[in-house]
């Protein structure tokens, strides 16, 4: 009888829980529609590399004008994720850790360039960012950073439609930060600024490396709010869609897989970073 | 009291909860239990005595120092939680060293002890073996030596336990508990331990505080709470099993007759209420003896009854026994099988005086 109520009283204890009886019908239903979709997103990627024969892959690839454009959107990629990790992380650990009136209010704004056409995005920032803009004309004046024609257009573009999946992506890192263990940072004599940086950053990092990785993603496959803000000197995207009106189909597709091969593998490197790490610690 | 701590008229309001005065004191090497059910206030007054909340009114000082003001970086404190709150990207090792040790702001003559090496302190609690080990491989009984090993590090002058061993099974809980006393023993450094539960503070404590609805209802020595809750609600929360409404028929010397139910008892309180009023007992349940050998003879207390249910509990039986009045008793399983107890026995209890606690409140 003892041992009957000492199990009874530990419906906690890990490796407890009982296995279900395995729903083997709807475990054959998530396969069967997960693997259409994964066929849907896969299946246009892998016939336009297909398409591709050697040589011709290989003639783009030497066309000086699609290697800087390449260049070029890893460069604005790079920038606008940087700007977005400086500025992004703070405002989610904020997001996280506080809470103010109007924070519902805060969160819906940042989402907002999400549900904003990139077309739509592209025309606010131009009568912003643009040479009549209203930052766009004193900055230029004050300090001759110009974002008309500049690399530096280019990275307001990708940050605008970009950012809040960093934002996002780093909040609910933080939030998953178990608030007790910043307090015994504290009570072990770390300041506010070492615990944040020793325990919450490292803990967070995860969810931070996610969004960041998104955002640098999103910010190399941009087009609408690039193509309006900056058409010349072009990103990869932009030159694609030049290279489609001006040469057709074949000429644009040899681009398009040689950004995708770049894209992709810089992409599945940074996920490789983002997530093997924590792995490994939680071993 | 300069090597203890003390928290004196402690006033505090987050939202809808408030602390309403909160005082009490323990001296080095003492451990004081905070006693109350969720939502009591006692984790609260633990962060406020850590000092992630500013206290409206009130105090809060240790070793001595007026911590008052001070950020809980510099207040000089061990802070152990549930599941002991180890750093999970961090192995062992980097636990302990992650506690800053050296000048922590220790102004004046409390100057802090020398700093702690942390593969030193890793020796001392036997766990050099565990120093490249994460927190996720290490069994709960490891993770409480990281965790004391990683609050002495910074050399503190006060320990906070926040019911550390809730989420833990009985048994390890019990090894954990003596292991945690030992220690606390042998760095002599006072601790505030909060639970929920009253049969580990009765284990644990020097001293108790029974806290409810953000209010101290009583403290003192543990055997005092526990023997003589000063009132209903705290004989209720320390776990006293009959709490029963009674009139004080009469006094004589150091002993009361009080009127419970159908019946008359004597109980032995020393002038605590007079002839008439409304008051109420407390008995143990282990207080009430029962035998099955009927017509002995009459003694104090002594009162004929029937049970009315029985419920195995691990090795005791709970037995409830109408007497002329409720009362729950226990016994052990094996004693309670060679008696033939059942539902319906007619059994004889006797409760002694000195059993018997007297609340007027």
């Amino acid at each position: 009888m003892a041992w009957l109520l000492a199990a009874d009283r530990a419906p906690g204890a890990p490796g407890e829980r009982a296995a279900p009886s395995s729903p083997r019908g709807l475990y054959l239903l998530c396969w069967f529609l997960g693997s259409l979709l994964t066929a849907f997103l896969v299946v246009p990627l892998l016939a336009l590399v297909l398409s591709q024969s050697w040589a011709g892959f290989a003639q783009v690839a030497r066309m000086a004008d699609v290697r800087e454009a390449i260049v070029l959107s890893l460069e604005g990629a790079f920038l606008s994720a940087t700007l977005a990790a400086l500025a992004g992380v703070p405002l989610a650990y904020g997001l996280a850790r506080t809470s103010f009136p109007g924070k519902g209010v805060v969160e819906a704004l940042i989402d907002l360039p999400l549900a904003v056409p990139h077309t739509v995005a592209g025309i606010a920032l131009l009568m912003v960012f643009g040479r009549q803009g209203v930052l766009g004309e004193p900055i230029a004046a004050l300090t001759g950073l110009r974002f008309w024609g500049t690399l530096a257009g280019i990275v307001v573009g990708m940050l605008f439609v970009s950012a809040p999946y960093t934002v996002n992506a780093a909040r609910i890192g933080f939030a998953a930060v178990d608030p007790r263990l910043e307090k015994i940072a504290r009570t072990l004599g770390l300041g506010p600024w070492r615990t944040f940086w020793r325990i919450t950053l490292p803990l967070a990092r995860r969810g931070v490396m996610t969004g960041v990785t998104l955002t640098y993603a999103r910010s190399i496959s941009e087009f609408g709010a690039v193509v309006i803000l900056v058409y010349y000197p072009m990103t990869a995207p932009v030159k694609i869609y030049e290279l489609f009106l001006r040469f057709g189909l074949d000429q644009a597709a040899g681009a398009a897989v040689l950004l995708l091969v770049v894209s992709l593998g810089l992409f599945l490197v940074l996920r490789a970073l983002s997530r093997g790490a924590p792995e490994r610690e939680n071993r | 009291m300069t090597a203890g701590i003390a928290v004196d008229g402690l006033c505090l309001s987050l939202g809808a909860f408030r602390l309403d005065g909160i005082g009490f004191a323990a001296s080095r090497g003492e451990i004081l239990v905070v006693l109350g059910p969720n939502g009591s206030g006692k984790s609260v007054t633990l962060e406020t005595i850590a000092g992630f909340h500013r206290p409206e009114r009130g105090r809060v000082l240790i070793a001595g120092r007026d911590v008052t003001a001070l950020p809980p970086e510099r207040r000089k404190i061990g802070f152990v939680v549930q599941n002991f709150g180890l750093f999970p990207h961090l192995d062992a090792e980097g636990n302990v060293a992650i506690a800053r040790r050296g000048d922590r702001g220790a102004a004046g003559k409390s100057a802090s002890a020398p700093p702690r090496d942390p593969a030193a302190l890793l020796r001392h609690f036997g766990i050099t073996h565990l120093a490249r080990r994460l927190p996720g491989d290490l069994s709960p009984g490891e993770k409480q030596r990281v965790a004391l090993a990683r609050a002495i590090a910074s050399s503190p002058d006060l320990f906070l336990f926040d019911e550390p061993f809730s989420a833990l099974d009985a048994q390890t809980r019990d090894e954990l508990r003596d292991e945690l006393k030992a220690f606390l023993r042998e760095f002599s450094i006072p601790a505030i331990f909060v639970t929920h539960d009253h049969t580990e503070a009765r284990m644990l404590a020097d001293k108790v505080v029974v806290l409810r609805g953000g209010a101290v209802l009583q403290s003192g020595p543990t055997a005092e709470v526990f023997q003589k809750p000063a009132t209903a609600a705290v004989a209720r929360f320390v776990g006293v099993e009959n709490i029963l409404d009674a009139r004080i028929a009469g006094v004589s010397g150091g002993m009361v007759s009080v009127d419970v139910a159908r019946t008359t008892l004597r109980a032995a309180a020393p002038g605590c209420a007079a002839a008439g009023s409304a008051v109420r007992i407390g008995i143990r349940a282990e207080e009430v003896m029962i035998a099955v050998a009927a017509g002995a003879a009459p003694s104090v207390n002594r009162l004929d009854g029937k049970i009315t249910a029985l419920r195995e509990r691990g090795p005791l039986v709970a037995i409830e026994i109408d007497a002329g009045l409720p009362l729950h008793a226990y016994l052990l399983a094996p004693q309670a099988r060679a008696m033939q107890l059942g539902a319906g026995t007619a059994v004889t209890v006797e409760v002694a005086p000195d059993a018997i606690h007297v609340m007027t409140d």
